[in-house]
């Protein structure tokens, strides 16, 4: 076993203590609940073995990169930049821990007060954290955050309103944070072009807080939720969830009067390595600071008045907190974050507007062979697309699905996975690396199908 | 000193990328909603960045610098074959959602490590999506309230944790909805069953307990304790921060527990890259499995053999029929899980080889902090020697010092030998953690460092409880920073760049 220095010596190391055996380690262990059989496992590998194994197994997965690929849905198949990876991975950065010794970890606390403030000018609110796990767990805690915030003075006490187009499974983590606040989650009506109903969004003032994602589900962007901040009111927070890329073209929230921005941080420094790790994107006003989940770094001076960082506002943690605590978190995604600060860095403002640039060029590209096709028309005709876009087809998506992928091509999401009503609708999704080429191939593989449903 | 937001070079300079593919993408945007002002991102190109990280770099301690006993975060050696893993195509480029039949591999390694962990914590399901063992805690809580409710015990609203839990317990069940009671510890430190006794009630939806304790001693009396906790019809929940004392030794299903949850970033050393990511499977009971969230992996035998991987299986998603929903978006942290099942096949069936390490050098180290060698030191020098946190013969994986008589003696505190340590190039001890132990140092040095390494660190300890009084509280000297000033950090909070033009 080669990871045990002391394999081998153990002998010599009980000696020391005054034990005999390894077993007098455990002595302490009750009969009644000590395990005397080996566990009934595999046995040990070599790295050699392993690597062989893992290449043999993983390998045996369809990855995005090996074929026409229009499945986003909330993750993007980006390109990132090779330094990231790399550097991100150096051993001093890697293996380190939560930085409590500001003293011997000032590297990460820095990086990480720099993504803050890469954070808080893509979002332009003033505040940002260190992440959360995803965006789905950032939208969650931000409406407990909201709740806690404006809770004393809203006149509908407890209650949030979610929009009817966030996707289903993070709406599902929203219920189950939301729940144990006792949390009433109402759905804020999207009008019959899929824009948010501001009419029926007056009935949204008092309440504690309104959730939005601006571009929706459907990549649908939406110029009535610049006027919603207006509508609902300063007593009620308004939290949007963003497509982080877009912000290199379209207005950021903090601009248009929102109180907390959340949002996906995976397009920038990591893979969508099967959902995770990834972070969740957490901004907000100074109104919501100390009672924001999360970590935080400020910049201080130490004893010889150098400059220096470290965490702080820790008594809203649950190592101070406890029960009082505004959140349980604790590991966070800071390792990736700092790769996604790694790749901002990298872009730079005129970076990023061009990255945005590239994926509102393949969404425009596809969205017009793909709509010029007969028998496909677009869910919402006059909508607005960022890297996404809904069709209706003639037949069950998930067949199309199926049928593309026998040609090679992975087609989108069908819709009903997420609403039952949907199920004649595809979620197509593109990203900075679509080409010509992967269009034409999703669009022949979509019209043998049509042909074959039209027989 | 180097500071990123001093880059700037000129415009559109900077990292390449091709061109769009159509010309007119900017009138994609409604006109309302075009950004005025792009963010004032730094101008660097790759060779400034490359320096800047690398001089971050050299600026943080990992345990790839040195020895970090960091008690109840398990800073074992991270093998770098997982990282090489993940970079994998296989796994960095895949999608969550692609069709079962692409990512035949992913589920093969995830009902794996599902099976691996059941039989390691004596559970019956196992599930991987919470992304860490808070989420881990969060999640386990969510299905025993599920449970609950569905027996018509929703008036079960009290979660009873010891004093000396680690406070993610508590603030988990609290966002949960629970009410909590904290039952204080025996003077020995260990669980006290009368007030176990006297604090469970027909309002007790469940006990969370780590076992060994913050303390790093075994709770000999577990069993009754899950007897009483039962009795009162509430549920027993196994923080498994500790996993690494026990693994093959015993588990939480003979202790009488109904979930746990594993932190697979100490146990099966995901690297906790400056606070995470992390990992936090949970495993249950029969009774709690058809809560889970969803989807877990499972498998059937295909007629004939083969299928993708070639084992002769077809793996699928599957949704427990009473499920919670998602507590993360998507199937977890896939990439932790993929790192921890090379860490796994490492050890296979000896993963009790590494517990019996653990346990070893944790006893070992205190027994030569304990016990000053007297050729090496001068019991006369040294000013007061710590006491043991709690009585043990035998501790486990990690073991905690009180540093109150040196307090006494000479007025250094806990959190000053803490920051001497950072001179000799060690990272410090948990500190003042678990609060019941006075000026509490907390020593974990997990299975894989040497005894050359475990010696030098008693010795050092020693030499400092002798040092100067004055020199050890205004330590540390030699890092980067000196002490820093986190009175003003929170006062006058400063949490970003001006960013001024």
């Amino acid at each position: 076993m080669d990871q045990l220095p002391n394999l081998g010596r153990e002998q010599e190391m009980l000696e020391v203590i005054g034990l005999k055996t390894m077993d007098d380690l455990f002595s302490d262990i009750p009969e009644e609940v000590r395990r005397n059989d080996p566990l009934p496992l595999r046995g040990p590998q070599s790295e050699e073995e392993i690597w062989a194994d893992a290449q043999h197994l993983l390998g045996s997965n369809v990855n995005l990169d090996s074929r026409p690929s229009f499945l986003a849905a909330g993750l993007v198949r980006n390109f990132v930049p090779t330094m990231v990876p790399m550097i991100a991975t150096r051993g001093e950065f890697l293996t380190s821990y939560t930085p409590y010794q500001p003293e011997v970890s000032q590297g990460m606390l820095q990086a990480m007060w720099e993504f803050q403030t890469m954070v808080s000018e893509l979002v332009g609110l003033p505040v940002s954290n260190v992440s959360m796990y995803d965006a789905s767990t950032a939208a969650a805690e931000a409406i407990t955050c909201a709740v806690r915030v404006k809770g004393r003075k809203a006149t509908q006490k407890g209650v949030v309103y979610v929009s009817q187009f966030v996707p289903p499974h993070r709406l599902s983590v929203i219920q189950n944070y939301a729940q144990g606040s006792g949390i009433e989650l109402r759905v804020l009506k999207h009008d019959s072009d899929g824009r948010v109903d501001l009419e029926e969004a007056t009935s949204a003032s008092g309440s504690c807080a309104v959730y939005v994602e601006q571009p929706n589900a459907f990549g649908e962007l939406d110029e009535g939720i610049v006027k919603l901040k207006q509508v609902i009111g300063e007593n009620t927070a308004l939290i949007v969830g963003v497509d982080a890329v877009s912000l290199g073209m379209v207005e950021a929230p903090g601009n248009y009067g929102a109180d907390i921005v959340v949002g996906e941080g995976q397009p920038f420094g990591i893979g969508p390595t099967a959902g995770g790790p990834i972070y969740g994107l957490f901004a907000c006003q100074k109104e919501y600071l100390r009672l924001m989940p999360g970590r935080i770094v400020g910049k201080t001076v130490d004893e010889d008045g150098r400059d220096a960082f470290t965490l702080t506002l820790s008594t809203r943690e649950q190592h101070i907190r406890r029960h009082r605590a505004t959140s349980n978190i604790c590991s966070n995604e800071t390792l990736i974050a700092l790769m996604g600060a790694m790749h901002m860095a990298l872009l730079g403002p005129e970076g990023l507007q061009k990255l945005a640039l590239r994926v509102a060029a393949t969404t425009e590209a596809t969205k017009r062979v793909i709509c010029r096709m007969p028998g496909v028309e677009l869910v919402n005709p006059e909508s607005h697309n960022f890297r996404e876009f809904a069709v209706k087809l003639p037949g069950e998506a998930a067949d199309a699905v199926a049928h593309m992928d026998r040609a090679g091509v992975l087609g989108g999401l069908p819709l009903g996975e997420w609403w039952d009503d949907m199920s004649d609708c595809l979620l197509i999704g593109c990203d900075e690396r679509t080409s010509h080429s992967d269009i034409e191939a999703l669009a022949s593989s979509l019209k043998s199908w049509i042909a074959e449903v039209g027989e | 000193m180097s500071d990123i937001f001093e880059f700037n070079g000129a415009e559109g300079t900077g990292w390449s990328q091709p061109g769009p593919i159509i010309g007119d993408a900017q009138d994609t945007i409604p006109k309302s909603l075009v950004r005025a002002e792009l963010p004032k991102w730094p101008r660097a190109s790759e060779p400034e960045l490359v320096r800047h990280y690398t001089w971050l770099s050299q600026r943080n301690f990992g345990i790839d610098t040195g020895f970090y006993p960091l008690g109840s975060c398990t800073m074992k050696h991270n093998p770098r074959v997982n990282e090489r893993i993940v970079q994998l195509p296989g796994i960095d480029r895949i999608h969550p959602l692609q069709p079962e039949h692409q990512i035949q591999g992913l589920l093969s390694i995830f009902f794996e490590m599902q099976e691996m962990l059941e039989i390691c914590s004596g559970m019956d399901q196992v599930t991987l999506q919470p992304v860490a063992g808070a989420q881990g805690e969060f999640t386990a809580i969510r299905c025993i309230q599920e449970y609950h409710r569905a027996n018509g015990e929703s008036h079960r609203d009290k979660v009873i944790v010891p004093d000396s839990a680690h406070g993610t317990n508590p603030a988990s069940a609290a966002m949960c909805g629970y009410e909590i009671i904290e039952i204080p510890s025996g003077d020995d430190g260990r669980l006290d069953l009368e007030a176990l006794s006297a604090a469970v009630g027909n309002d007790t939806a469940a006990m969370m307990i780590t076992n060994p304790s913050t303390l790093g001693i075994f709770e000999p009396e577990i069993a009754m304790a899950a007897e009483i906790v039962h009795a009162a019809g509430g549920q027993m929940y196994y923080d498994g921060a500790n996993f690494n004392a026990i693994l093959g030794k015993t588990d939480p299903g003979r202790m009488g527990f109904d979930a746990v949850h594993y932190n697979l970033h100490k146990t099966f050393s995901q690297p906790h890259g400056g606070g995470g990511p992390g990992s936090g499977p949970i495993g249950v009971k029969s009774h709690l499995s058809e809560f889970l969230p969803a989807p877990l992996a499972d498998r059937e035998p295909i007629e004939g053999g083969g299928g993708a991987t070639g084992d002769g299986y077809r793996y699928f998603w599957r949704t427990p029929s009473r499920t919670i929903g998602k507590v993360q978006q998507w199937h977890g942290n896939a990439g932790a899980v993929v790192r921890a099942w090379a860490f796994y096949r490492r050890y296979g069936r000896e993963l009790e080889l590494m517990s019996e390490h653990a346990v070893l050098n944790a006893n070992y180290l205190r027994y030569r902090i304990l016990n000053p060698d007297p050729e090496s030191h001068d019991l006369q020098d040294i000013h007061a020697m710590p006491v043991d946190g709690a009585p043990a013969e035998v501790v486990k994986h990690e073991f905690t010092l009180s540093m109150a008589p040196l307090k006494e003696a000479t007025g250094v505190t806990g959190k000053d030998v803490a920051k001497r340590l950072l001179d000799y190039g060690y990272m410090s001890p948990t500190l003042y953690f678990p609060m019941i132990v006075p000026e509490c140092l907390m020593i974990e040095p997990t299975e894989t460092e040497s005894r050359e390494v475990l010696d030098k660190f008693a010795n050092v300890f020693l030499d400092i409880l002798a040092e100067d009084p004055e020199l050890v509280s205004t330590a540390p000297h030699t890092t980067d920073v000196r002490r820093v000033d986190e009175v003003q950090a929170a006062r006058n909070l400063v949490l970003r760049h001006p960013c001024e033009d």
